[in-house]
């Protein structure tokens, strides 16, 4: 233990958790951290100097080059050389229930994420560490803000080979019976001493040992290049672009001088940027199903790989702005316990970033397969554009129109055997989905004009994210019988759902022990373990 | 439309009393039953003491106001200066009139399997929060909800929107609830 913690301190050390299955981070991550650093402190100062050339200038005549140099040298060194010791202080390890995570220099922290409650594996590549073949691996834990834990960087294979153990040991698998003794986890660190008895130094630059061999995937749809950047293009945001530049242009022509229009930049910089954004993180939208759930791929300069296991999508979300409308694409996002928090919520909750009416359909079966409806097409047709009570929704009533004089017809609610559907929306048109099993808590509300008219809004309460299913204005019995019901199916759908450990239901069947054997591990259906040797 | 299951048009025309009368829960004038007054629900109200408390608090947030704009006004001797405290003198009364109406309308109820909170007059809201849904439960008590001798009980879900919380219990209610709801929400646990 005392090569394990540097400087031999009182850590507090974690029981649970095999000396030699302690894991370091790959030794190029000070290098990607440290740039960071030092791009930063770049910046501020290029921000300070930018307010004031001339004094910059000045700075720089004479011996100013020299002091310049140093200190950006001194910023470097105390950069790379922070990100090393940062580095050095962090470990991992994945025993069979749990992360565990060590950081932090002067203020330790040892995270512990439990797997069962495990609701998303990401692996997400920067463009640098892209380049040298390193990915991040993050934990999402639904455990309120900061609650992922991430694991940065590792080697590309590495972190695949990982989120298959985490995914498999989340699933409710159990490491082969005979194996723990030869190989007690992937990937043996190179600065843990082999304590654990029987576990050979594995050398640092060979394979991890395959326990687990990844789920094989099925690709269900791809969103192609120039539909996401047309789709991007024909929005809001490009009219207001459009009208920001013809603002600058008829400035500048007016007062006779190009500097009047210099008032839109930061304006044009913020739209271009949001553009910019939204066809760089939806760039080779890829989407396939495995075992282990649904898998996301996408990004263009960062790359992102999501897995959510089945059952851990909490609500989705179907929208289509007016400017889509006669392309007849939609956007679809999800909310996903944990992913909300942060700001990168943008980019880890969409489902599908412009899908047209049948992918529409795909892509909620891929989190949905059962919408607990005989025919799945006049469903989607009433809910994504029908009005009143189309396919069996339940309408809000004519008085509505008094609160909502433009899109009462749309207001309207269906409830399936697995699911919730709510519809809104007349010039933004919005479908919700929540599937009954995901239902935190249900609300009902009524304002005084609505208490007159005799309507009730109804609320589903979900996890954080873009989805916040509700359906307002609606007769106000109906709303009460709504509340009533909805309590009633969330409760027998929760007692029925078996998501939490995916892979037990398999395993319970071909044996009822609650302690599989290998040779009964159902991972063999995909594809059969790597031989151990 | 195989496999869905139609929602009833209108609720029975139940005219049933339940718990506390006020004018919250009273029946619809058109006969049709109260979306906020389920059936088959006896809601305990929260403590009256929860107005006192709130009372104290506007009496000390307005007091001085008040007190403060008639010594400016009697000072001066200008008419126009009375308008200030005669505002907020005007605003104190309403509030304090509002409060204990207010207070009549928060309820509460168990049911086997979820907890019912109401609230509002003008604004009506109720939450259904299932016990197996529930992360933690909260109790809090300020100083002066101490010296009331009442405490707020707080249920948090994997949702921030449930925004579940019973103000003014009295503490042993508080504690007793809170044991329950804990108790009730492990044997119920399910994942999110």
């Amino acid at each position: 233990m005392s090569r394990s913690t540097p400087q031999g301190e009182q850590d507090v050390v974690d029981e649970s958790v095999p000396p030699g299955a302690w894991r370091r981070m790959h030794p190029v991550t000070p290098a990607l951290r440290g740039w960071k650093i030092f791009v930063g402190v770049l910046l501020v100062a290029g921000y300070q100097l930018m307010d004031n050339l001339q004094q910059a200038s000045s700075l720089l005549q004479g011996k100013g080059w020299l002091i310049a140099v140093g200190v950006l040298a001194v910023v470097a060194v105390v950069g790379f050389g922070y990100s090393a010791v940062a580095w050095r202080m962090t470990r991992f390890a994945v025993t069979d229930d749990a992360v565990h995570l060590q950081t932090g220099i002067l203020f330790r922290q040892q995270r512990q994420a439990r797997l069962d409650r495990l609701q998303a594996v990401d692996v997400v590549q920067p463009l640098l560490a892209r380049l040298v073949g390193l990915s991040e691996l993050k934990l999402e834990v639904a455990g309120g803000s900061g609650s992922a834990v991430s694991l940065a960087f590792l080697r590309e294979a590495e972190a695949d080979v990982l989120r298959a153990e985490l995914l498999a040991l989340a699933a409710g698998l159990r490491r082969p019976a005979a194996a723990p003794a030869a190989v007690p986890t992937p990937g043996v660190d190179a600065a843990a001493e082999p304590t654990a008895p029987g576990t050979g130094p594995a050398p640092a630059v060979a394979a991890p040992p395959v326990v687990f061999a990844a789920a094989p995937e099925h690709q269900v749809y791809e969103v192609p290049m120039p539909r996401l950047v047309l789709s991007t293009i024909q929005s809001s945001a490009t009219v207001g672009f459009v009208i920001a530049v013809g603002a600058a242009v008829v400035t500048a022509v007016l007062s006779r001088e190009v500097g009047a229009a210099f008032f839109v930049v930061p304006m044009i910089f913020g739209i271009g940027g949001f553009l910019w954004s939204r066809i760089n993180q939806g760039a080779s939208f890829r989407a396939a199903t495995s075992p282990d759930g649904i898998r996301l791929r996408h990004g263009f300069t960062e790359a992102r790989a999501q897995t959510v296991p089945p059952g851990r999508v909490q609500a989705i979300r179907i929208s289509q702005g007016l400017w889509w409308r006669w392309s007849g694409w939609w956007r679809i996002e999800i909310n996903v316990a944990g992913y909300a928090i942060g700001k990168e919520q943008q980019q880890d909750t969409v489902l599908h970033p412009v899908a047209t009416q049948d992918e529409v359909m795909t892509a909620v079966w891929l989190v949905l397969p059962d919408l607990g409806v005989a025919d799945v097409r006049p469903v989607y047709d009433a809910a994504l554009r029908g009005t009143g009570d189309d396919g069996g929704f339940t309408p809000a009533p004519r008085s509505a129109r008094w609160v909502d004089p433009i899109g009462w017809r749309r207001h309207g609610v269906l409830v399936t055997q697995r699911a919730l559907i709510t519809r809104s929306g007349r010039l933004r048109r919005q479908v919700d989905i929540v599937p009954h099993e995901r239902t935190q808590s249900l609300g009902l509300e009524q304002g005084p004009l609505q208490r007159r008219l005799g309507l009730a809004s109804f609320v589903v309460h979900s996890t954080p994210g873009p989805v916040q299913p509700s359906v307002a204005h609606l007769a106000a019995p109906v709303a009460a019988a709504l509340l009533d019901e909805q309590a009633e199916r969330a409760r027998t759908a929760r007692a029925g759902d078996r998501s939490e450990q995916w892979m037990r239901q398999h395993v319970d069947v071909v044996a009822p022990t609650p302690a599989p054997t290998d040779a009964a591990s159902p991972r063999t259906m995909h594809s059969p373990p790597d031989p151990v040797a | 439309m195989r496999g869905t299951t139609g929602l009833p048009s209108t609720g029975p025309a139940g005219a049933r009393m339940w718990g506390m009368t006020s004018d919250a829960t009273a029946p619809t004038a058109d006969g049709t039953r109260d979306p906020f007054a389920p059936l088959d629900v006896s809601w305990t109200p929260v403590s009256t003491r929860l107005a006192r408390a709130r009372l104290t608090v506007l009496a000390l947030w307005f007091g001085p106001l008040v007190v403060a704009g008639a010594v400016v006004a009697v000072a001066t001797g200008e008419a126009w200066v009375w308008v200030w405290p005669a505002v907020t003198a005007a605003l104190a009364a309403w509030q304090s009139w509002l409060i204990p109406r207010q207070v009549r309308a928060m309820a509460y109820a168990e049911r086997a399997d979820d907890l019912l909170i109401r609230r509002g007059i003008l604004f009506r809201s109720l939450v259904v929060v299932p016990y197996g849904r529930m992360q933690y439960v909260d109790v809090t008590a300020g100083p002066l909800a101490r010296r009331f001798r009442i405490a707020s009980v707080q249920l948090h879900t994997a949702s921030p929107g449930t925004g579940a919380s019973i103000e003014g219990l009295p503490p042993q209610e508080a504690a007793r609830l809170r044991d329950r709801l804990a108790s009730r929400g492990e044997s119920r646990l399910a994942g999110l």
